[in-house]
């Protein structure tokens, strides 16, 4: 091999000292005809399968050009840093048993390596000692004794006024040990145009900014990749140096490829083949579920999916999956779980109790996202109780051990907001600059900072500064920031996966976690099992308990009645606070419109109501066509195609694509792709906005389309809601396995609200609403719900028996604010053998301390004792704590009687605000009420009045604030008030928003001026035009007390940082559970 | 309220971090100013200031007199102030913040304030408050036992100092002794060497106090102030703290002799007052025995006498150090600082250890051009070149050292391309022996035919 190649690249993953991506430096390295390039990054593989995967679209080995990945090694021990290069399979798994060992050894984020390390772990590795000064020779001798010809010592040209001096002095020590010079430049960038960034990120590196950092930053532009003819020039003198590289190369033959994975054994029995076990297991779950004989569509069915399993050896995956899954049902209790995800369509599957939606019912097609053309694992994705996951993962390091199983990494991602900090200090802007620019960028997600942004904060974009910031933090987006923890991806290997990748400390004691994300995982093709938290399931499983144990029944997941009209004709009214992914609010405007009547009207009511189908314009169309208000047509190709294509693909929603599948689907069917073209589409959609493959796909498909004779705009229309499901696309496995679970959730909502109530309040925090929300719909369906009081209460709350057999929810001590567990239980031990007396009584018997007594009194929830609020914390507060041990064997009251205190009554208002206070609800009375006579007088009308008033009548409405959003573009802010009587919707335009901002945004009893606007399917909006913050008025209601009413979860001005929405390449199924995005619909 | 949310209703809001201590000492210096009033002043952080003004209220009008005066004397410094006069300092300070004040009756009015004016804590007066006891009247109503079963003798003690059943004294701010010594002559004193006698006097007693205060003083300043009422004053400054009295003497000296306009005692002077105007932490030395010597801190001391004495007689901007600065760029990697600023030298960056030293000794400011220029693309030294009309050939180089500009203080700089002129440095000996520091600004890449210069010379 002739030429040159680049042995020592660092990309972004050598954090904040690389700047430039790595898929960046092999196609630059490619474009300037070098033979290959070596990535290496500080003490990480992070980066290598994302150089992997750019050179595999190169055409990888076939293209000529090398690509060799490796690490550079930097060493606590003062040893200069030496390059490391795997020549095999063997020395790959010698150099991540190294960097595991340095991982392991620090603290999270870091790498202790000490010399000795490497030459016990130097096996099959080519080493390159990269010397700042001249390098001490006898390392260079301890090397060449470790691993004789494959030690090389890097020689660069930095231009730093002696390199001829040094060349020469390197020349002289490498006559003298025999180590060969290696020609390279230490690149740290791809083009010299990155200097500014690579300052930028030094700067960030070091806190400092560029003006401060003098030499901190590198003199000039030099660290970039050079042609190999440059590369010659500059080593003229040592020609021989520039050769090596070719050298080091051709012996190479390791690459990623090589990494044949192996799936994990265990849960194979002795004397079994997995194909064999796996199929022996599905038919005896076959034949338990149907005793006279399967069906034939189903042996048909499971017939091809042994077929596809076997020809993929994907055996083990599944049982391990199943191992999991058996595990958690065994317990005692048993945990809920619940699987997703492509594979999880299969009828092995839903036999196998991995999926409880039965496949051949609702006509998944299994095989249609586990094709044989996809060279990737199957995917299930299973949700646990969000209580009990850590028992799952637990179980899963003791099943295959932390040698075998590790956690996967997120590369957590430069943001818009942490970027323009970040860049803006670097680049000595005041924290008030960026903070006033980054604060703008107010729960919305943009791939750059539009100008907009800066024009909004006050800023003229044309302003120099301004303009670096933004081209600055342009630059650095999207560039890696650190590794951190998935959630619950789990790898697990037959061998040692050390010796597959390098692990590293997780910030949590015992937990590990290895150096790759889910695309590397992918990409590589190793299994991962997703053990995810869902917060649903607990109340679901929570639910189920009750109902047994109050014998309303004896319920599973898979065996909840089902297509119950009661429940459907519930979700048709939308009302649906408290369920599963369609208690959104946009959901809920959604929900008469589709007006659901079966699971499969709920699988797309979960799917469209998001952003991919409502950029891409889908849902209008779907609405027009199933009200039957627009003719459902498909357009035809030119012959000879056949003329129905696409009446297979876009069939079941009516010609409007509303899944990710379904947009592949069209590309190959529609536009001619092939698979494996498609399979680009998608990762190019996960990935479009940094690499900006998209284009070329864009280009494809719309010609392709045109060519096979469809019209132009439906081509190009398809293409944009392609776009759309890129950023943030749902797939029909996932919108079926979550509308199974939101039908369950509404089911219990429908037929037992009580124990629904019970179950949500006792799984807190989950879901979109507050308590208080979901008391309050509780009592509006007819649910009896008791204050938490001394006498009755848990800790969670509890049913008890109420007229007419039915069951009243009593709310537990849980909901006191502070209260702590502890103190309830030994409060319910207390009280066991004989009703308490007096405060004085419960704080001997339950052991309680004065704060835990000023609680309950404050909370209101003293009254079994006799005891009105004031008096049971004027009492309280006279309690001493503990128990003296004089009065322990008398058991007499040790205080002494007082006469009666008389003081003043509560006035009901501030017995409310006080409820608020303490319990955040009250079930005495809304705020709202006491204000109703003033507001009145100023021609306001209440929510019930509102949600009656004509279309397109001033009215103005009042309430207390629950919500504020602004999803989605941002160009419309959604407020949600309350009263005594309802809720009242209101949406205020982005255009008049800015001049009544602090209204909007500071309000807690807000005033809105505007006009109803009512849709045909009855659902009511104030379109807002002036908003007035009447806070004050909460002031009125106690003299003592500030108002402070309940805000929703999901509020975005409380609580911006749960509608961080998801990283779009690592669409995370938590996030999905929180569905921060669906919310944006209108 | 936290900042994020302030944020988010008000997006130009700018935001400071709260400095306590510049509050305090503001506070502190606010309280000074009512040393006018009484004695008895003391300062109520974060905001309060509390004046005893028993007895002396009617020298300035009355009580409400004082409170107008105490007005304007904060409305002069830009601060709004709420006064307030009571039985008892809590009493007052609490009408000041949850009344309006004059109040017809006192008694009535500290009845009627809200229970916060308890100063309780947050707790308390909660509790206080739930219970329906929302004035101090209502709570000093109940027997007293009740309230300190719940709320502990210090919240009975509150209401006591609040309804003036007891009080206390408050502890004064008393001004500091500022270092000023001070001789009055019986006679007119014209003689200069009485002058010097008498300021040697007054230093050794300024350095027996610095040395009790373990303070050394870096300026001192002296009036004098003659028979005819004019006064001269002098001032001298030090690089290090001194307590050594014959150098400040010495000092003054050169700063008497380095006056333009001589000191003309006239009929003589009646007193003369020596103040230490700054004066920094200094343990005390162990002075050199006689005979035995130490010669770095000898040198040390010898270099700092110098300075000082330099300084004092050319003006401080006429003495300067050179202190490196961290910068690539040549020119920028050092700055001229004045010597009596600096303290001691700084290391200086060492150069590399066995390689010819990086950077001449030398600098033209600003680097002289060259012409005739002729050098290898695109990196090659210059092969000769002609400086003051006198033509070179360079017989060895070494180089380029490749400097970029800095991008970041060009408009655009951060764009490709748009970073500024890189300069190559190449340090070049002639054909006679001369050695030139001497660079190309700009790669050819950059900019058509660049310009040549040289910057330094090397020893």
């Amino acid at each position: 091999m002739s030429g040159y190649a680049e042995l020592v690249a660092a990309t972004n993953y050598s954090f904040l000292r690389g700047a430039s991506h790595p898929s960046e430096m092999v196609a630059q390295a490619w474009a300037l005809g070098m033979s290959g390039v070596g990535i290496a990054d500080r003490n990480s593989v992070a980066g290598v399968v994302r150089a992997h995967m750019a050179w595999r679209d190169l055409g990888g080995l076939g293209s000529g050009f090398r690509l060799i990945v490796g690490a550079r090694l930097v060493f606590a021990d003062g040893t200069p840093d030496i390059v490391a290069y795997p020549a095999t399979r063997l020395g790959w798994g010698r150099l991540t048993r190294l960097l595991t060992l340095g991982n392991r050894r620090a603290t999270k984020g870091d790498c202790k390596l000490k010399l000795r390390d490497l030459l016990a772990h130097s096996d099959d590795l080519l080493l390159i000692v990269m010397a700042q000064t001249l390098p001490d020779r006898a390392l260079l001798e301890r090397l060449q004794k470790a691993r004789g010809d494959a030690v090389w010592l890097g020689a660069t040209m930095p231009r730093g006024g002696g390199d001829a001096r040094r060349l020469a002095a390197l020349q002289e020590i490498s006559a003298e040990t025999g180590v060969p010079l290696l020609a390279t430049n230490d690149a740290l960038y791809a083009r010299p145009d990155a200097r500014a960034l690579h300052d930028v990120v030094t700067c960030i590196r070091t806190g400092t900014t560029v003006q401060a950092a003098g030499k901190l930053v590198l003199a000039n532009a030099e660290r970039h990749l050079k042609t190999p003819a440059e590369m010659a020039r500059l080593f003229r003198a040592c020609p021989h140096a520039v050769a090596a590289s070719g050298d080091l190369l051709a012996r190479i033959e390791f690459t990623l490829d090589d990494l044949k994975y192996e799936y994990p054994h265990e849960p194979v029995p002795s004397g079994w083949e997995p194909q064999a076990w796996l199929e022996h297991l599905v038919m005896e779950a076959a034949r338990t579920r149907y005793p006279e004989g399967l069906p034939d569509e189903w042996v048909r069915k499971i017939d091809e999916e042994f077929a596809l399993i076997r020809s993929r050896s994907y055996a083990y995956y599944f049982l391990t999956v199943h191992d999991i899954v058996r595990h958690a049902r065994s317990l005692d209790p048993p945990i809920l779980c619940q699987g997703r995800g492509s594979a999880a369509n299969s009828v092995v599957c839903y036999l196998l109790g991995i999926t409880s939606v039965d496949p051949v019912a609702n006509k998944l097609l299994f095989s249609r996202f586990l094709s044989e053309n996809r060279h990737e694992p199957p995917d299930i994705d299973v949700d646990f109780e969000h209580e009990r996951r850590e028992e799952v993962m637990q179980y899963i390091y003791r099943r295959y051990t932390r040698r075998r199983a590790g956690i996967a990494a997120t590369v957590i991602h430069y943001r818009p907001r942490s970027t323009i900090r970040e860049v803006g200090k670097a680049l000595g802007l005041t924290e008030d600059v960026t903070a006033r620019i980054a604060s703008t960028i107010w729960g919305s997600w943009g791939g750059d900072v539009p100008e907009k942004r800066a024009a909004e904060a006050g800023f003229d974009p044309d302003n120099p500064e301004i303009a670096r910031l933004r081209t600055l933090v342009d630059q650095l987006l999207e560039f890696p920031r650190h590794l951190s923890q998935h959630v619950g991806g789990f790898v697990l290997t037959e061998g040692r996966l050390d010796e597959m990748v390098p692990i590293h400390n997780g910030a949590m004691p015992d937990r590990t976690f290895i150096e790759w994300d889910k695309d590397d995982i992918d990409a590589l093709g190793l299994m991962k099992v997703d053990v995810l938290a869902l917060g649903m399931l607990t109340c679901i499983r929570k639910s189920f308990d009750l109902l047994r144990r109050h014998g309303l029944g004896d319920y599973a997941l898979h065996s909840v009645p089902r297509e119950d009209p009661e429940t459907y004709a519930m979700l048709r009214r939308g009302e649906s606070i408290g369920t599963f992914q369609v208690e959104s609010r946009a959901q809920i405007n959604m929900l008469p419109r589709m007006k659901p009547r079966e699971l499969y009207d709920l699988v797309m009511q979960v799917a469209i109501v998001r952003p991919g189908p409502i950029q891409g314009g889908m849902v209008h169309p779907y609405l027009r066509r199933r009200n039957g208000e627009e003719a459902v047509e498909f357009p035809s190709p030119s012959k000879p195609h056949d003329p129905n294509e696409l009446h297979e693909v876009l069939g079941r929603t009516l010609g409007v694509p509303l899944f990710q599948e379904q947009a592949m689907k069209l590309a190959i069917t529609a536009a001619g792709f092939t698979p494996a073209q498609a399979d680009g589409l998608r990762r190019a959609m996960a990935t479009f906005r940094h690499n900006g493959t998209m284009p070329r796909y864009e280009a494809d498909m719309v010609d392709g389309m045109v060519g096979r004779g469809y019209p132009r705009d439906f081509a190009e229309r398809c293409f944009s809601q392609i776009k759309g499901f890129g950023e943030y696309g749902f797939p029909e496995s996932h919108a079926q396995a979550f509308a199974w679970l939101a039908y369950v959730s509404a089911w219990l909502k429908c037929r037992h609200p009580a124990v629904f109530t019970c179950a949500l309040l006792n799984s807190q925090p989950m879901g979109f609403y507050a308590p208080a929300q979901l008391v309050r719909d509780a009592r509006d369906n007819g649910v009896e719900v008791r204050a938490a009081d001394v006498g009755s209460s848990e800790w969670n709350s509890s049913l008890e028996p109420a007229k007419g057999g039915r069951f009243a929810l009593r709310l537990g001590l849980r909901q006191i604010d502070g209260f702590r567990e502890d103190w309830a239980k030994r409060i319910v031990a207390g009280r066991a053998r004989s009703p308490l007396r007096s405060i004085e009584d419960m704080a001997r018997r339950a052991a309680l301390p004065p704060a835990a007594l000023r609680k309950l009194a404050d909370a209101d929830a003293c009254g079994t004792l006799g005891l009105a609020r004031r008096d049971a914390l004027w009492e309280a507060r006279r309690t001493p704590s503990g128990e003296l041990p004089l009065f322990a064997f008398a058991d007499a009251a040790e205080l002494a009687q007082e006469p009666d205190a008389e003081l003043p009554t509560m006035p009901l208002a501030e017995e409310v605000v006080t409820d608020y206070q303490t319990v955040r609800l009250s079930l005495k009375g809304h705020p709202m009420q006491f204000l109703r006579a003033k507001l009145a007088r100023e021609g306001v009308l209440s929510c019930k009045e509102i949600g009656a008033a004509p279309d397109g009548l001033k009215v103005r409405a009042a309430g207390v604030v629950l919500i504020r959003q602004r999803p989605g573009k941002g160009n419309a802010v959604f407020i949600t008030i309350e009263d005594e009587t309802g809720i009242v919707n209101a949406l205020l335009w982005a255009r008049d928003m800015e001049h009544q901002r602090r209204a909007v945004m500071a309000s807690r009893l807000m005033l809105i001026e505007g006009e109803i606007q009512r849709s045909k399917e009855g659902v009511v909006h104030l379109m807002a035009d002036t908003i007035i913050d009447r806070s004050a008025m909460l002031a009125l209601l106690s003299a003592s007390d500030e108002m402070t009413p309940p805000i929703a979860r999901a509020d975005e001005v409380s609580r911006p940082k749960s509608v961080r929405p998801p990283d779009p390449r690592h669409h995370h199924p938590r996030n999905v559970r929180i569905l921060p995005r669906s919310r944006d619909f209108h | 309220m936290t900042l994020a949310d302030a944020r988010a209703r008000c997006p130009q809001l700018i935001a400071h971090e709260h400095d306590e201590p510049a509050d305090r000492h503001w506070l502190e210096r606010l309280t000074r100013a009512y040393f006018r009033f009484s004695p008895a002043v003391t300062q109520l952080p974060p905001d309060g200031i509390a004046i005893d003004i028993t007895g002396g209220g009617h020298l300035f009008g009355g009580e409400q007199g004082l409170a107008d005066l105490a007005q304007d004397q904060m409305a002069a410094r830009g601060m709004t102030v709420r006064v307030a006069c009571a039985n008892t300092p809590e009493g007052a300070q609490a009408l000041a913040r949850y009344a309006h004040w004059p109040a017809p009756d006192e008694r009535g009015a500290i009845q009627a304030l809200p229970v916060v004016a308890l100063n309780l804590g947050e707790e308390a007066t909660r509790g206080l408050q739930r219970a329906g006891l929302k004035t101090v009247g209502a709570v000093a109503a109940r027997p007293m036992a009740t309230i300190a079963a719940r709320f502990g003798i210090e919240a009975v003690r509150a209401i006591e100092r609040l309804t003036g059943d007891e009080s206390a004294p408050i502890a004064s701010l008393m001004p500091r002794q500022a270092l000023r010594f001070e001789r009055r002559f019986a006679e007119p004193v014209a003689h200069r060497e009485s002058v010097a006698v008498t300021l040697a006097e007054l230093l050794h007693e300024a350095a027996s106090s610095l040395e009790e205060r373990r303070l050394g003083g870096r300026r001192f300043g002296i009036e004098l102030h003659r028979s005819d009422g004019a006064v001269h004053r002098l001032e001298i400054a030090t690089s290090a703290p001194t307590r050594d009295s014959a150098l400040v003497l010495r000092l003054f000296a050169e700063r008497i002799g380095a006056l333009a306009d001589p000191l003309d005692p006239g009929f003589g002077y009646d007193s003369m007052v020596l103040t230490v105007l700054r004066a920094e932490p200094l343990d005390p030395v162990q002075t050199s025995i006689p005979g035995a010597t130490d010669g770095m801190i000898d040198d040390a001391r010898a270099l700092a006498e110098l300075v000082d004495r330099l300084s004092t007689r050319l003006g401080p901007d006429a003495v300067r150090r050179l202190v490196p600065r961290d910068s690539h760029i040549p020119e920028q990697a050092q700055f001229a600082l004045p010597a009596i600023e600096r303290g001691a030298p700084a290391p200086w960056p060492a150069d590399t250890p066995d390689g010819p030293p990086s950077r001449p000794l030398f600098l033209f400011d600003p680097p002289q051009g060259l012409h005739d220029v002729m050098s290898e693309v695109p990196d090659g030294p210059p092969r000769r070149f002609t400086w003051r009309r006198k033509l070179h050939h360079v017989r060895l180089y070494e180089g380029p050292e490749r400097i970029a500009g800095e991008w970041w203080r060009r408009k655009g700089g951060e764009l490709a391309g748009q970073g500024g002129l890189t300069r190559d440095y190449y340090r070049v000996e002639d054909v006679r022996g001369r050695r030139y520091w001497i660079f190309r600004h700009g790669l050819y890449e950059e900019t058509d035919g660049p310009r040549w210069y040289v910057h330094g010379l090397f020893a």
